[in-house]
């Protein structure tokens, strides 16, 4: 009976709206249309790739393994993200990683990607045959498949105090503490970390002692909050990270700032708190 | 009494199995009762079931546990349960 209506306001509408009306039961048979003539066509054009993807499931305790799922590159998404979401849709649901935002923002997606530390929503996926590898961040300890246990990272972000502190209250009661645009612009290149701990996952410093080294990602944040020029305790802030194995750890090997999918440079701001150590 | 010398993995059990038997000393006795049967059987369980060559999974459990008696420990939590779940042939 819809149809029925249909097909008369069709017949009675202007010439305009007839070819959109026209244009539009043709889109919902499409799908059924299109489907049928790659079938007809055999798979012609088809472009498979191999994910190498690390799996080992706490049910199921064994070692963990790199299993193989081949991809139709043409159905998929261009980014490596997308290729995870159709593996876990179509070929292997119980295939286990954090996502979010899918564009970068979040950073819940960060994995190793071909040996390199980035986000998978962020990374395209390489053409050609050659097997793309995917592993979880290096030296963390997994939970399952891609999942990575964080809890260590937080608690050194947490462990910097990374929030406003003052000691004088704010000179007009109840209303901002005004910031001039340059003290502002200090904080560029700070304030956009994501705390998708690529970088820190990516140093051997912070490999070799990850429950001492605060790690890249922490240091940022901290001399985030040392160039803050509304925050009263640099001095106290600077005093709880001099230490050989908080800050010194760091030896400028600068995987961090190759690994940041933000393109962000954490060695840079290490150096600047070293800087201020050694003269203040 | 078990081994002479013990690793360093199975000092860690042990102390994690201390930890949640003194955890629930400070909860009243009938939830006491239930947490020492609950962790009990677990740590048996366990200790049948899995190889003790497996590190990554022993490693995997102790931290599973270590962070369960953190939130234990808190004051605000008063006991634990369980469920037992039977995986369906079907």
């Amino acid at each position: 009976m819809a149809f029925g209506l249909i097909g008369r306001v069709v017949g009675t509408k202007p010439s305009r709206l007839s070819t959109a009306a026209r244009l539009i039961p043709a889109r919902w048979t499409s799908t059924g249309s299109e489907a049928q003539s790659k079938a007809s066509s055999g798979g012609g054009g088809e472009n498979l790739k191999t994910f190498q993807i690390y799996r080992w499931n706490p049910d199921n305790p064994g070692k963990p393994e790199l299993q193989d799922y081949k991809i139709d590159l043409k159905d998929c998404g261009p980014m490596v993200l997308d290729a995870l979401i159709k593996i876990k849709n179509e070929m292997d649901p119980s295939l286990t990683f954090r996502r979010s935002c899918r564009e970068g923002i979040c950073g819940s997606c960060a994995m190793n990607i071909d040996g390199c530390n980035g986000l998978a929503c962020l990374t395209k996926i390489e053409c050609g045959s050659k097997e793309t590898t995917i592993t979880p961040l290096p030296h963390m300890f997994v939970i399952k498949d891609l999942v990575v246990d964080m809890t260590n990272f937080y608690n050194q972000y947490k462990s910097i105090e990374p929030w406003l502190k003052r000691k004088t209250p704010a000179s007009v009661p109840g209303k901002e503490i005004l910031q001039s645009k340059k003290d502002r612009a200090k904080l560029d290149g700070m304030y956009e970390c994501i705390l998708c701990a690529c970088c820190s996952t990516s140093c051997p410093s912070y490999w070799w002692n990850p429950e001492s080294y605060l790690g890249p990602a922490a240091l940022l944040h901290a001399n985030r909050w040392i160039s803050d020029s509304r925050d009263e305790y640099t001095k106290e802030r600077l005093e709880a990270i001099d230490d050989e194995f908080k800050l010194y750890r760091c030896h400028t090997i600068l995987n961090c700032a190759r690994a940041c999918p933000k393109g962000l440079n954490p060695g840079k701001q290490i150096t600047h708190i070293k800087q201020l150590q050694q003269s203040g | 009494m078990g081994a002479s010398k013990l690793s360093g993995m199975q000092k860690q059990v042990l102390s994690l199995y201390r930890g949640f038997l003194r955890a629930a000393r400070s909860k009243p006795i009938e939830d006491r009762k239930r947490i020492e049967m609950i962790v009990s059987t677990e740590f048996r369980h366990n200790s049948k079931e899995v190889d003790r060559k497996n590190f990554q999974y022993i490693e995997y459990l102790l931290r599973l546990g270590t962070k369960q008696l953190d939130q234990l420990k808190s004051p605000d939590i008063v006991s634990l349960s369980s469920v037992k779940v039977v995986a369906s042939k079907s």
